[in-house]
């Protein structure tokens, strides 16, 4: 008649309480499942504690002080100081109330909470080690497990997180001082946004990037938009080269020393050299040999329409699941396993994943190319419209980038969408809810949108690819 | 020539795995449909597992002897002939989860086509498909996320959909009207029978429904029709029959010929209507019994087969019972029972319940108990042990110089057993304390996981709830545990007179293989002298 120093049971396990982990665990409990939520660090996982909200917070702030003293033209002058100590703290109190919140949203639905680091024993049960040396372990058993193990960045040789001067995202996002140099390795979104922020907030800032460009998952036209303004914020870059160490210099700072394909070496001097080369999906602490499962040749779980992996009753999400790696996609992978473990007729059937870049100016995508579509099949046809012709965009001071919106013709079916320019993170939703519900560009463009926004410029690029636009020329 | 897979069904109802005892064919033999293939024992009974194919055997996945969940992949077959595979895996999949096989066929795309009886659908929904691929690219079909839900709920391919929206988008509607056309296309597959007839009714059913006549006038289609002749095709009054329905009572005002003729939707209708108003009649007897006596009759008497509640037998009702289990049959259980007089003990709670009280203590007599078993192991140390067998070939005694005692807690979610650790070292005010706090967590599942770990002893107070005697189940690896029944006014025997005494009934259950009798006898005296000399436990 009794329980005790023994594994504990649950209906679902899920282990990892990031953005596609407490999701999972809250909707399996509000279903009625007895539900066991397993984090060995922070709530909230990458996004809340050390990614999408600290590094936006930041931004933020950069921008903030940034447009203060660039203000002149509409007679503002203003010489900010920014304590950039107190701008971490400020950040700090935003991710201390989320990952709360979340802890309380989890205990609130009836989650059970455990810390710990946990490994499967089988396919019915995982061992849960305490964090530290001689804090104990304890075994679960389960019926469903939700594997939401996420991602960790990815280290390159030579560059040690663990070396003062080599920081990665997590660092970046925790430094009290602004340098006054830094080299950023790599040009992708994390490299981008992070250059940015400092480029802002006056550092002198270096990218190496091994590609010939910015952004390489993006169109020429929108990462050009994007590299003119860094540019113009100086922040100095460096293509074809791939940083291979770092070495102490006599002034204090640092030397990163690059190299290009055929051996040629540079070096830069900086006081901190920023590594963000990319993210991997973390399973080497799940012990997936115990249930003989593997990861794929790039690392991540396969999963099927229902999130589930090759066992049925195991199921993967977020980052762990496979690119993209963002947030909101986990959110929907998380309830999408939670619902199919209660019973429910929930499938990964969305038709785009919309993603966004919090660059200078933003970058936001959804669906298909027109390149993508083409290949598809789709004779696509192609609206756009400059923010350099919207009035809302005159007068907030940006009126870099455009719109595009890319349809098939014979239809009219909005496939995808890009924006870079202002708000660009925001503007996205309404084109994502287009590709997603089967919207026409008659019927985007028939919706009035207020005036004056900067969401007309959808509006106006379903008008342009039909040819009837107002504001600007008809392509 | 394919490979067919073959997942254990569930054999039984409601059954989770099962032992395959034997195999009745071996790779390379040819099997013909329905042909026993292998013996499987489930906790029910032993049943044959018959293919669902004609073919050759191609590998056996499954160990005579193992345990193999439903669901798990036990025989892989080679199968021939397009029509048959389609039939067959139809069979195949009808154990599976809709879901799942509707995800496999998708996944291998070589399914669905099939020739032969009740092939309409699947060859209708292919040729649809296969149009809807060469007007949109990649197969893709433009449909709102709400009209894909519907798709998933109504168990509709939406790649098979015509849509009527905009640029042909799939609506909603579209997607009932796909599900309803497949329900039509049975019909008209299934037999000779009326079958215009069924597929022109369809729609008129289709709006009576949207209506929403068929349920307020539920209370007349559960009056029976009572007809001597009516039309339906074959597959409704098969639908009829699973429903336990006389098709002849069907209310319907569709005719064919003059004669009375009933859809699928109208045998729903009043299988529907039909089971409103037996549950209602069930609860309007339930409420009259109430009303009537103390205790009525429950709803539940009327429930089919006598079952009143299925209830999933798994999460933490699962673990204790696993637990129970383990313990039951790894630790020989010996119980021993005695009663010991605690009219001092009932007084010296009595007499300082108050002084407790002030300090904000509700003091019980579990504190007492629990020093008395702590005097106990320290006599008696063998008790105060576990196994370890972690090593079964080095397993060891491992006997525990920490006092920590478990307390078993009911609650809504099962019996919790929080830990009390260093009982030794702690005052009767003190363990009454962490006692009350501790079970009343464990009642709100709050305990943490830590608090229920560590414990050498474990009391199970069953006599809280009534009772004298039980034999408790040894929390393993423990070897000893103490149940107490409740303390009360008993007769004993005083001299030549037998007198109304305070007793404290006792069940001590031992892991035999570790613990003697004598020992558990020992110990047990031992805790009932503290118990009966309550001061003696100012010396612990």
């Amino acid at each position: 008649m009794v329980v005790g120093d023994i594994s504990t049971g649950t209906d679902v396990l899920v282990i990892g309480g990031g953005p596609g982990g407490y999701v999972a665990a809250i909707r399996a409990a509000q279903r009625g499942l007895d539900t066991t939520l397993v984090e060995k660090d922070d709530y909230g996982g990458v996004c809340l504690n050390r990614g999408c909200v600290p590094s936006k917070a930041l931004i933020t702030g950069a921008d903030l002080a940034h447009e203060a003293s660039h203000a002149e033209e509409m007679g503002i002058h203003a010489d900010p100081a920014v304590d950039m100590a107190q701008m971490v703290d400020w950040k700090d109190g935003i991710v201390d109330r989320l990952t709360g919140g979340v802890e309380k949203l989890c205990k609130a639905n009836g989650v059970n909470l455990v810390k710990g680091t946990a490994t499967f024993k089988d396919e019915n049960s995982v061992r849960v080690a305490h964090g530290g040396e001689g804090q104990g372990s304890e075994s679960i058993e389960f019926d469903s497990c939700v594997v939401a193990t996420g991602s960790r960045t990815i280290q390159i040789p030579n560059f040690d997180y663990a070396d003062d001067p080599v920081i990665g995202s997590k660092e970046a996002l925790d430094m009290d001082s602004i340098p006054e140099r830094l080299v950023v390795v790599g040009a992708g979104y994390i490299g981008m946004e992070l250059s940015t922020v400092f480029a802002k907030l006056g550092t002198d800032v270096t990218v190496v990037e091994m590609l010939d460009d910015v952004l390489p998952t993006y169109e020429d036209d929108i990462s050009t938009v994007v590299k003119r303004r860094a540019k113009d914020l100086g922040v100095d870059f460096q293509f074809g080269e791939g940083a291979s160490e770092w070495r102490e210099s006599s002034d204090g700072g640092i030397t990163v020393v690059t190299e290009t394909e055929d051996g040629e070496e540079s070096t830069y001097p900086a006081d901190k050299v920023l590594v963000a080369v990319g993210r991997s999906p973390v399973t080497d602490t799940l012990g997936l040999d115990a249930i003989g499962l593997e990861p794929n040749e790039r690392g991540f779980l396969e999963t099927d329409d229902y999130a589930r992996t090759e066992i049925d009753h195991i199921f993967a999400v977020g980052d762990v699941a496979g690119e993209p790696m963002l947030a909101h996609k986990a959110f929907k992978e998380g309830i999408v396993a939670a619902e199919v473990i209660a019973g429910e007729p929930a499938a990964l059937d969305y038709q785009a994943v919309p993603a966004a870049v919090f660059t200078d100016p933003e970058i936001a995508t959804v669906g298909m190319t027109e390149a993508e579509a083409e290949e598809a099949g789709f004779t696509p046809v192609v609206g756009q419209m400059p923010f350099n012709a919207s009035g809302r965009a005159m007068t907030t001071g940006h009126t870099e980038g455009f719109c595009r919106l890319v349809a098939d013709e014979d239809s009219g079916f909005i496939l995808g969408g890009q924006i870079v320019g202002p708000e660009a993170s925001e503007l996205i939703a309404e084109v994502a809810l287009a590709v997603e519900m089967g919207a026409t560009l008659e019927d985007v463009a028939a919706t009035i949108h207020t005036h004056p926004t900067l969401a007309e410029v959808v509006q106006e690029a379903a008008e342009n690819a039909e040819g009837q636009a107002i504001h600007t020329l008809n392509r | 020539m394919g490979v067919k897979e073959f997942k254990l069904p569930d054999v039984g109802e409601g059954v989770a795995e099962g032992e395959l005892v034997s195999w009745l064919v071996e790779p390379g033999d040819t099997v013909t449909e329905d042909q026993a293939v292998a013996e499987v024992e489930t906790d029910k009974a032993l049943v044959e597992v018959p293919s669902p194919y004609n073919g050759t055997v191609k590998e056996l996945l499954a160990e005579e002897g193992e345990i193999v969940p439903v669901g798990d992949v036990i025989i892989t077959f080679e199968v021939e002939g397009e029509g048959d595979e389609a039939a067959d895996e139809e069979r195949a999949s009808a154990e599976m989860e809709a879901q799942e096989s509707e995800a496999d066929e998708r996944e291998t795309g070589d399914e669905a086509v099939g020739e032969g009886d009740g092939e309409a659908v699947a060859g209708e929904s292919a040729e649809k498909s296969a149009d809807r691929k060469a007007e949109t690219p990649k197969g893709r079909v433009f449909a709102a996320p709400s009209a894909r839900r519907l798709a998933r709920e109504l168990n509709v391919d939406i790649q098979s959909v015509d849509g009527s929206g905009p640029g042909g988008r799939v609506t909603d509607a579209d997607v009932q009207t796909a599900a309803n056309g497949r329900m039509d296309s049975d019909v008209e597959g299934s037999d000779s029978g009326p079958r215009e007839t069924a597929i022109g009714e369809k729609k008129s059913a289709v709006s009576r429904r949207d209506d929403g006549e068929s349920v307020d006038g539920s209370a007349a289609s559960v009056e029976a029709a009572g007809r001597d002749r009516t039309l339906a095709a074959p597959a409704t009054r098969r639908m009829a029959e699973e429903e336990s329905i006389n098709i002849d009572d069907v209310p319907t005002d569709e005719t064919r010929d003059g004669q009375a003729f009933v859809t699928p939707e109208a045998v729903t209708q009043y299988a529907q209507a039909q089971r409103e108003a037996r549950e209602a009649e069930v609860q309007a007897d339930a409420e009259a019994a109430e009303a009537s006596e103390a205790e009525g009759a429950s709803a539940t008497d009327a429930t089919e087969d006598g079952v009143a509640e299925r209830i999933p037998y798994r999460g933490v009702r699962r673990t204790i019972g696993q637990q129970m289990e383990k313990s039951l049959y790894t630790a020989p259980h010996v119980t021993h029972h005695d009663t010991t007089v605690v009219d001092e003990l009932v007084d010296v709670r009595a007499e300082y319940k108050e002084l407790a009280a002030e300090r904000d203590v509700k003091l019980t007599y579990m504190p007492f108990v629990m020093k008395a078993i702590v005097a106990g192991l320290r006599e008696h140390p063998i008790l105060n042990s576990t196994l370890d067998e972690s090593d079964p070939e080095n397993a060891e005694i491992l006997v525990k110089d920490e006092y920590n005692i478990g307390i078993a807690v009911a609650t809504d979610a099962g019996l919790m057993v929080p830990v009390v650790k260093n009982v030794d070292k702690k005052s009767i005010l003190q363990l009454s304390r962490e006692v009350n706090d501790l079970a009343s967590r464990a009642r709100e599942r709050k305990v943490t996981r830590e608090e229920m770990q560590g414990g050498t002893f474990t009391i199970t107070n069953f006599g809280a709830i009534g009772g004298e005697y039980a034999t408790p189940i040894i929390n393993y690896p423990e070897t000893a545990i103490l149940g107490l029944g409740g303390i009360e006014k008993r007769p004993v025997v005083d001299g030549d007179d037998v007198v109304a005494t305070e007793t404290l009934p006792l069940s001590l259950s031992i892991d035999h293989r570790v613990i003697d009798g004598a020992d558990a006898a020992a110990f047990t005296n031992t805790v009932m002298e503290y118990l009966r000399n309550p001061k003696l436990l100012l010396l612990e």
